[in-house]
């Protein structure tokens, strides 16, 4: 009966969320401009460096002259990882300056299934901006990716999963801090350079390789990359996966319980009843 | 079974203050700030239970408690018999909640939309949640807008949404807070009268209001409160009943002044007074509580001659609710 109460309650969520953000059309056509806007001038830049139409010097890290190969997969992927982030943690913020956030915290449906509803519009907008920004970038720039998409969805999933448990304890941070955007822009910024999200980690200084190997999403870009490109991976593609899937039922639990903890923190200090 | 809807036993509330001296220092002394102090009281089923006091008394801090919003320092909250502190989502599904405000709603969303997602978010969807967001709607005289943005309502439709809102779950208790505050004279009597409908359906209403009419003119009991603590409780009726020995004389004056005041002070059996200015009509209007009042008029007038002063009217008036908060704290609601 409650699986039902709170699926009932995604939906719900889901469907507010679609019809707001269809009310600002801006936001639509922003969302698939931007990428092409980010990506565009890193392509001009990689072709300046290449030699006979390859990137001779970034195979010899990544194991592909496909740089914009490379570069695509790695946004679509931060892509996800921002709409978790986002989805979570700004809407979260979002709902308190609006003023509708009590009004959601009274109703009988938990928090964490709140934040999961909010997410899931985002993820669902994300993976269809992804899949036109990559169709736009393979139009105007073409690159090729060798195959496996359904294993690179299968590795995608855990650690999508596991980002929840991240997402968590954003939306924790937004609620101590009644701040999103630097939080957001923080995490996000320190996560995608270092796991690698537009480069291959081994060109790091050798004191950031220890941090970047300690953060899981770094083997998630990797795997996509080996099973999508061909390309040298860290570790074998069936270990990452494997560490993927431990993140994922590390990140969900943790993220749960610090949720949970800095709830109750909130509804004793009275936290959201000042925003 | 327990005959009381909601029953509040030696509920507190304190906040921890934090101080700043300059631009990033802070004060290591924490202060503590009690909102709510120890306060008890019943709300039987069927009754609109007033919640009386001054802004800051501690009314929302209470509401919001047992609204699950908060958790109190100390003291229980029981709803039916379910602990708002144990069983906090149990308490949800049968309390319907409308706090001050008018961003409570989605403004993006039309009437009919927010209905439809509040709907939804209880458990309540397909031709039961459509049936009953039409009755709503219509009862509420919002069906002609109600596929219209909630941006372009009046507050007081935006209000009756968030009160719609509120019963969209068919709650058996509404907690209302502040539920006619920012409205036009109008809007706040139809509220008034929805309130008192949903009272006849069945429903116990927990109201707060620093409008001394509106608690006595809707309320079963009223609890008046200030500074955290509830200071009297009892019907409009009896509240008022033990002020019977006190007249209520309202004088109006070209000038008033702290000196004036002592002198009136200074005469036997004048309990309280209080005063403000009404710019409209550019004169005082002074309210004085005087036992046994008909025996010092007199001295009364003879007083205030005597400072030269003039007096444009006078009138003894029953005493209100207000005059029953006078007599409490020695200081005006509006204070």
């Amino acid at each position: 009966m409650e699986l039902r109460n709170y699926l009932i309650a995604i939906k719900a969520i889901i469907k507010k969320d679609a019809k707001i953000f269809f009310r600002y059309p801006a936001n639509a056509v922003f969302r698939i401009v931007e990428p092409i806007l980010w990506i565009t001038p890193v392509y001009f830049l990689s072709k300046a460096f290449q030699i006979n139409g390859e990137n001779i010097g970034f195979s010899q890290y990544s194991g592909t002259t496909d740089y914009m190969a490379f570069l695509v997969i790695g946004s679509i992927v931060s892509s996800f990882v921002s709409a978790v982030m986002w989805g979570m943690g700004f809407s979260l913020k979002n709902e308190m300056d609006v003023g509708v956030i009590e009004s959601n915290w009274l109703t009988p449906i938990p928090l964490w299934v709140q934040l999961i509803g909010r997410s899931i519009f985002s993820l669902i907008m994300t993976t269809v901006n992804a899949l036109t920004v990559a169709f736009l970038v393979w139009l105007m720039f073409g690159f090729n990716i060798a195959g496996g998409i359904l294993m690179a969805i299968v590795t995608l999933l855990p650690m999508l999963i596991a980002l929840y448990g991240l997402g968590f304890g954003i939306a924790s941070l937004v609620l101590i801090t009644n701040n999103a955007n630097n939080i957001i822009d923080i995490t996000n910024f320190c996560l995608s350079m270092m796991s690698g999200e537009s480069f291959p980690i081994t060109v790091l200084p050798r004191v950031l390789i220890p941090i970047s190997l300690a953060l899981p999403i770094t083997y998630g870009y990797d795997a996509i990359r080996g099973i999508l490109l061909n390309t040298k991976t860290l570790l074998p593609i069936p270990v990452e996966q494997g560490i993927l899937v431990l993140f994922m039922i590390i990140g969900i639990f943790v993220g749960y319980r610090i949720l949970k903890w800095v709830e109750k923190y909130c509804r004793t200090k009275g936290n959201i009843a000042f925003h | 079974m327990t005959s009381y809807a909601i029953e509040v036993k030696n509920l507190r509330k304190e906040f921890e203050i934090k101080k700043r001296n300059g631009f990033f220092k802070r004060n290591k002394k924490k202060e503590v700030f009690i909102a709510v102090d120890d306060i008890s009281f019943q709300v039987k089923k069927g009754e609109i239970f007033g919640f009386l006091g001054p802004n800051g008394a501690g009314k929302t801090t209470t509401i919001k408690m047992i609204s699950t919003l908060l958790r109190p320092t100390s003291g229980t909250a029981i709803i039916n018999g379910i602990n708002c502190v144990e069983r906090p989502m149990e308490v949800l599904k049968i309390l319907g909640t409308v706090l001050t405000g008018e961003r409570s709603i989605y403004w993006k969303l039309t009437g009919r939309e927010n209905l439809e997602y509040f709907a939804a978010m209880n458990g309540i969807t397909g031709r039961k949640a459509q049936v009953k967001i039409d009755y709503l709607l219509t009862r509420f005289n919002l069906d002609k807008r109600a596929d219209e943005t909630v941006e372009k309502y009046s507050t007081g439709m935006k209000q009756r949404v968030a009160l719609a809102k509120a019963l969209i779950a068919d709650p058996e208790i509404l907690i209302l807070d502040e539920p006619t505050s920012g409205l036009d004279p109008q809007s706040t009597l139809n509220l008034r009268e929805l309130i008192l409908e949903i009272k006849e359906e069945g429903r116990t209403i927990l109201l707060t209001t620093h409008y001394m009419e509106e608690a006595d003119q809707l309320s079963d009991r009223i609890a008046i409160i200030d500074h955290g603590k509830i200071i009297a409780m009892d019907t409009p009726c009896n509240l008022k009943k033990g002020l019977n020995k006190t007249n209520i004389i309202v004088l109006e004056l070209k000038d008033w002044n702290s000196s004036t005041e002592e002198r009136i002070k200074g005469i036997p059996m004048v309990e309280n007074i209080t005063s403000r200015f009404d710019d409209i009509a550019q004169r005082w209007e002074v309210k004085i509580h005087m036992v046994n009042g008909n025996d010092s008029i007199n001295d009364l007038i003879t007083n205030i001659i005597s400072t030269n002063n003039k007096i444009i009217n006078f009138r003894v008036e029953e005493p209100t609710l207000e005059d029953v908060f006078i007599s409490l704290t020695g200081k005006s609601l509006r204070e």
